[in-house]
């Protein structure tokens, strides 16, 4: 990661923040909570079989890729380093969710352990056919510079 | 699985710590195997030529281990209100993962029993993954 001590965000970047993408309709699926549910030794009975209920770690096979067209490409790597879940309610399995996900922020670290990074930030947020939140997930992308090999 | 209670509970109260042994198969049964997601999940090869030790486990694996681990300790009366990870380093599938955590907080919000955790993933004794749990515990009957 490099050395920068001045910001590389620029205006047009911040122009980008608030964005939000067009809903995508995604559905908490029963065979992908069974088999998720197996996988992790789950026997938790709130989302055993017939309870029509997920686990909240079903937001794994729901979360959209994040659109290119809402990331600002201010450095040219990026990796996830920070993910958080929030729930309303709980998730019902086969129920369509529309997830709509917004560019939040985007700021600088600077003189941070690997230099000059920035983070840009996502927040998905999930709907029912109400328009009701049942969860929300925040993810934190940093983008570094990878070093000249 | 027994439940807890919010008057059971105390600040700095630790919990059992689990180990998990992550392997290729895992990570790619995860996501279920018509969806690929990062080839070095699954490929052990794919994971060095990306520069790590081999196949990458995935953060949300890890992240649904953390929900699961603080999930079955609360007990099926709970409520899971937000999990947030920060993923410090990559794990590699075939390396052991110790899940540790600890009460740091337990209060009312609008009449409701709070109580926030922070849990780590542990390799080789050092985190991989820190994150922070809050979940709701019912009252004592």
């Amino acid at each position: 990661m490099s050395d920068v001590q001045e910001s590389r965000i620029t205006d047009e970047h911040r122009a980008m923040i608030g964005r939000a993408s067009d809903p995508i309709e995604v559905v908490p699926r029963t065979a992908d909570a069974r088999r998720m549910r197996e996988l992790l030794g789950d026997a938790d009975p709130r989302w055993a079989d017939g309870t029509g209920v997920a686990p909240p770690y079903i937001l794994a096979m729901l979360e959209p890729r994040l659109p290119e067209d809402l990331s600002p490409r201010v450095l040219s790597s990026g990796i996830l380093t920070q993910t958080e879940w929030t729930f309303s309610r709980p998730i019902r399995l086969e129920e369509p969710l529309r997830a709509v996900t917004r560019l939040i922020d985007v700021r600088d670290r600077l003189g941070g352990r690997y230099g000059y990074s920035v983070l840009v930030m996502f927040q998905t947020a999930y709907l029912n056919a109400a328009g009701e939140e049942a969860a929300a997930s925040l993810r934190t992308i940093t983008q570094f510079d990878r070093p000249q090999s | 699985m027994s439940q807890r209670y919010f008057e059971d509970i105390a600040p700095d109260e630790e919990l059992e710590p689990l180990e998990r042994l992550p392997t290729e198969d895992q990570a790619v049964e995860f996501f279920g195997r018509d969806n690929p997601t990062n080839p070095a999940f699954g490929d052990a090869e794919a994971g060095r030529r990306m520069g790590f030790g081999g196949a990458l486990v995935p953060g949300l694996l890890k992240l649904s281990w953390i929900a699961n681990y603080v999930g079955a300790w609360a007990g099926p009366g709970a409520n899971l209100r937000s999990v947030r990870v920060a993923f410090r380093r990559p794990d590699i599938a075939g390396k052991p993962l110790t899940l540790a955590g600890r009460v740091v907080d337990k209060r009312r919000e609008d009449g409701r029993n709070v109580v926030e955790l922070e849990v780590v993933t542990l390799a080789d004794g050092q985190p991989s993954v820190r994150g922070n749990v809050q979940v709701e515990l019912p009252s004592r009957p």
